[in-house]
């Protein structure tokens, strides 16, 4: 006998219809120029407990919720080190990156994954080649990125696989902060390091590629290769080049343009590392 | 790498750094600037594996690996047993072509692990290392498909990577050749059924295919070879020692896959038929950063013997000018970054056609798959 007092559901259990067109809405293609990055928010000086901090938010699409990216980068240090650990004539740099358990669809454990350790040895690569470690010996210094939201916290990611792209743009980020970071804790480096990320799409009917700088794995049919570097704007220099994909067999130069339009937006991440924190100098001196 | 410090004095890394970066370099080993160390090898060593291998070095650092393959039942992104059902129906009738459902395929049925003595299993530089080899095997993307069964099945393939002596160079090249000679000594058992069926498998292990199949049908590509290569000065080195890596600029680890094109019959020399191809590169942290710097004979009281304090502000500006200006002889750690210039050749050095990348795949070819 059915309860006519309520608005019953079916009696058996049903699923929303799936369609596997595979077309992309128009609304989510990418609208950016192919050589323009999002818009980002990057403060410093936002934990003060931290010797030196840094929040990066990366604008989501307009109209859009959570395909945005925020991240947040506290540095300890540089302090002495324990009375155990063995004599070091540099600073000791240990890097941390971590997604918070909600950041993405699919939940994140308290314990850091495989990748999350991945990504922090390329931080740390591309940190070290910037510090100049050798004014600090017999100190370390703890630079903790956590993701507090991730790209790809839509159904959409989880359904079409890109959050391995994804983690290409988290890592561009964590470079950036980390950076702003360490300026504001105001340890030494030959210059400020800024991320970029580019990637080789596909267009809809996989005849030709074309670049784009940092690139949004969803708004692009597929992703043919990737590249993200650490670069040094001043000396000119790459301290982590990460590179994956597969680039179309005839072009065999291809990798230098990805690499070089990956150091074009970490170029322009730079003007924006560097007019964050003279306003925070500003701020400071009034 | 924080445990591969070497115990070399200032001194006699800057000599070892002015003779690598000669032209033509001076190598401790002898070796010239492309050479690789001599190794042994072998397939099929490990009868309770689908596929393994070993790789010793003529320094005496041996690594093992182990394939092994299990069937597991594909769990829909969605989470319901009825979204087969769903795409079945709406691509039209059951048994749509395969190569439109292997796109369903997940890297993540690939599951590497990497043993090394000496370190913890969830060490960074132990897991840097494995996700550099997983990154590499499935950045072509076909490599899941090949583990695909059908919609409802796939294979779970494990791969363990067990690095048997203690490691004396940064262990990168030996696990990946020795990963490349095990999954082409992979075989899985010949599939029975048909379709969407439960999977039924032929227990002739005879009659199994190969992972990747031989030279009957070679197109298609082979999986990927990671080679460890560092800058210093001018000079590039391929598979460096540990102590060339002390001194090294820069390091990069470039993995590369060979594809085999098949042009009808006259492609009957192999070797001109292949085509490298750049799958993935990371750089390597170079542990030449941790390494103690040099204090030159004029900043050093002890050598001249004279400490006067009046001039002791004299000899901070000049301590200044060192950090600055490195000098000839004293060694100091490199700092900052490097050009693109000099990683770009580097991957050319790499992808030559004739080079390293070559002699090496000639070389593993030579190695009897049992």
């Amino acid at each position: 006998m059915a309860d006519r007092r309520r608005v019953n559901g079916p009696g058996s259990s049903t699923l929303p219809p799936v369609y596997d067109d595979g077309e992309l809405d128009a609304a989510l293609r990418r609208q950016r120029a192919p050589d323009a990055i999002r818009p980002l928010y990057l403060k410093t000086g936002v934990t003060p407990s931290a010797s030196g901090s840094a929040y990066l938010e990366i604008e989501p699409r307009e109209g859009e919720h959570g395909s945005g990216m925020k991240l947040t980068c506290t540095v300890h240090g540089p302090r002495s080190l324990p009375r155990s650990a063995p004599f070091s004539p540099y600073m000791v740099l240990s890097t941390h990156v971590k997604f918070a358990p909600f950041a993405t669809k699919q939940r994140r454990g308290y314990l850091r994954d495989s990748s999350e350790k991945d990504l922090s040895t390329h931080l740390e690569t591309a940190l070290r080649g910037a510090l100049i470690a050798d004014r600090w010996p017999k100190s370390g210094v703890d630079v903790v990125v956590t993701i507090i939201e991730g790209e790809s916290t839509r159904q959409d990611a989880v359904e079409r696989r890109v959050e391995e792209w994804d983690v290409m743009n988290v890592l561009g980020g964590c470079i950036t902060v980390a950076s702003a970071a360490i300026a504001d804790a105001g340890i030494d480096c030959v210059d400020t390091v800024s991320g970029g990320v580019a990637a080789l799409v596909a267009s809809k009917d996989g005849k030709d590629a074309s670049i784009v700088l940092d690139p949004v794995a969803l708004e692009h049919e597929s992703i043919l290769a990737a590249c993200c570097v650490a670069y040094l704007p001043n000396r000119d220099e790459v301290t982590n080049l990460w590179f994956k994909g597969q680039l179309p067999s005839p072009a065999s130069c291809n990798h230098q343009s990805l690499v070089s339009r990956a150091v074009q937006a970490s170029r322009g991440t730079h003007g924006l590392i560097s007019a964050s924190l003279s306003e925070a100098i500003g701020s400071t001196q009034n | 790498m924080a445990n591969q410090q070497t115990l070399l004095s200032p001194a006699e890394l800057a000599y070892l750094h002015s003779s690598l970066s000669l032209s033509p370099p001076i190598r401790p080993d002898g070796r010239t600037a492309k050479q690789f160390r001599p190794l042994t090898a072998e397939t099929g060593i490990l009868p309770g594996t689908n596929g393994s291998a070993r790789v010793c070095l003529a320094d005496g650092t041996e690594a093992i690996v182990g394939v092994k393959a299990e069937i597991e039942k594909t769990v829909d992104p969605l989470g319901g047993e009825h979204y087969q059902e769903y795409v079945k129906s709406a691509s039209g009738a059951g048994g749509g072509d395969a190569e439109e459902d292997k796109r369903g395929a997940r890297g993540e049925w690939l599951e590497m692990t990497v043993e090394i003595p000496g370190l913890r299993d969830d060490d960074a530089g132990t897991v840097f290392l494995a996700e550099l080899l997983r990154e590499a095997l499935l950045a072509d993307g076909e490599f899941a498909k090949k583990l695909w069964i059908n919609r409802r099945f796939h294979w779970r393939l494990y791969l363990d990577i067990i690095l048997i002596s203690p490691p004396l160079s940064y262990p990168l090249p030996l696990l990946s050749l020795t990963t490349h000679l095990a999954l082409l000594s992979t075989r899985l058992p010949r599939l029975k059924s048909e379709g969407d069926e439960d999977p039924m498998f032929d227990d002739d292990w005879e009659a199994s295919p190969f992972l990747y199949p031989r030279q009957g049908a070679a197109a298609g590509s082979r999986p990927p070879i990671t080679l460890l290569v560092v800058a210093v000065g001018d000079s590039i080195l391929f598979d460096p020692s540990k102590e060339e890596l002390a001194v090294a600029d820069s390091a990069l680890a470039v993995s590369l896959c060979e594809v085999r094109t098949q042009k009808g019959d006259e492609s009957m020399e192999v070797d001109s038929g292949r085509e490298l191809r750049l799958v993935s590169m990371r750089t390597v942290d170079p542990p030449s950063r941790l390494t103690p710097p040099g204090v030159p004979s004029t900043g050093n009281f002890a050598a001249s013997g004279t400490f006067d304090p009046s001039s002791q502000k004299k000899q901070q500006q000049q301590q200044q000018r060192v950090e600055e200006y490195p000098q000839e002889g004293v060694w100091k750690a490199p700092l900052g970054g490097t050009r693109f210039a000099v990683l770009d050749s580097i991957i050319r050095a790499v992808l030559e056609k004739g080079g390293v990348a070559d002699e090496v795949l000639d070389g593993l070819e030579g190695v009897d798959l049992s």
